[in-house]
């Protein structure tokens, strides 16, 4: 896998689970209650890792992230089956089939987020 | 929904050999059967998860958890050893059972939170943390969560 492919898979996980806890709502609940997490400095961790990791990224990689992630909450996003789960749109089948898989990174040539090949 | 659907015979390890945290989680990872990246991808967003707070919750139970892009579908396994684990549980207690769910960040059916809740609740029954102390086989662990309709 491409190196700064993982790490923006790696964003995209940590700012899904900063989503899950801000949103007032079940996981919140379920991580105060089940496991007596302090989610609101959970929360403000996981944005402190957010930025190291953004800042880890080269320039050109980091601005075409800071872009798209302005536009799309999910920036990274899978291609199960040939679709992007982003737009839902089938990507072309060279892509979707790649012998390298996730050795480059690519783009939805449709909704332009970062693509993550998964069986 | 029951938690029995979710659990594979192969997804169950009785005899995790690890002596710590990460070489539980590791174990516990190899038991959902990813590749190597995505196994360490993986393995950095549940210790990320175990920085925030240990997801030991007390009497022998943790239940590492995480929702990340390498799975397709809602994930589980389940581990034991018997020795018990430091894993800064909530009350200090070493840790001898391990439920490790994976979910992908969207799903369809949204059973993410449902399996965390209805694992959460199975734990705290009263006569479960000895039972998983008897069983000898994944079967047998699957039979608890059976009897158990959790």
């Amino acid at each position: 896998m491409h190196p700064h492919l993982e790490v923006l898979l790696e964003i995209q996980d940590l700012k899904t689970q900063r989503r899950e806890l801000e949103q007032a709502g079940a996981d919140r609940e379920v991580q105060e209650s089940v496991f007596g997490l302090g989610v609101d400095e959970a929360v403000r961790q996981i944005e402190l890792k957010i930025d190291e990791m953004v800042d880890s990224l080269p320039p050109p990689v980091r601005s075409r992230y800071t872009r798209m992630s302005a536009k799309h909450p999910r920036t990274v996003v899978p291609v199960i089956r040939g679709t992007c789960y982003g737009c839902f749109v089938q990507v072309p089948t060279a892509l979707a089939s790649d012998a390298d898989r996730n050795e480059e990174i690519r783009s939805c040539q449709s909704c332009g987020r970062f693509l993550y090949l998964i069986d | 929904m029951e938690l029995r659907e979710f659990f594979t015979e192969d997804a169950i390890n009785l005899d995790l050999q690890g002596s710590s945290k990460d070489e539980i989680l590791k174990e516990l990872i190899g038991l959902l059967g990813l590749d190597e990246k995505a196994q360490g991808i993986l393995f950095k967003m549940l210790k990320r998860r175990e920085n925030l707070g240990s997801t030991g919750i007390g009497k022998g139970i943790a239940i590492p958890h995480c929702r990340s892009l390498v799975v397709n579908r809602l994930r589980v396994a389940f581990g034991r050893r018997n020795e018990g684990v430091d894993f800064k549980a909530i009350d200090d207690s070493p840790v001898q059972y391990f439920f490790l769910i994976v979910a992908p960040p969207l799903e369809v059916s949204n059973q993410y939170l449902p399996v965390l809740g209805k694992i959460a609740g199975f734990v705290k029954e009263a006569d479960v943390p000895g039972r998983l102390s008897e069983v000898q086989t994944p079967r047998e662990f699957l039979a608890l969560l059976e009897e158990k309709a959790a």
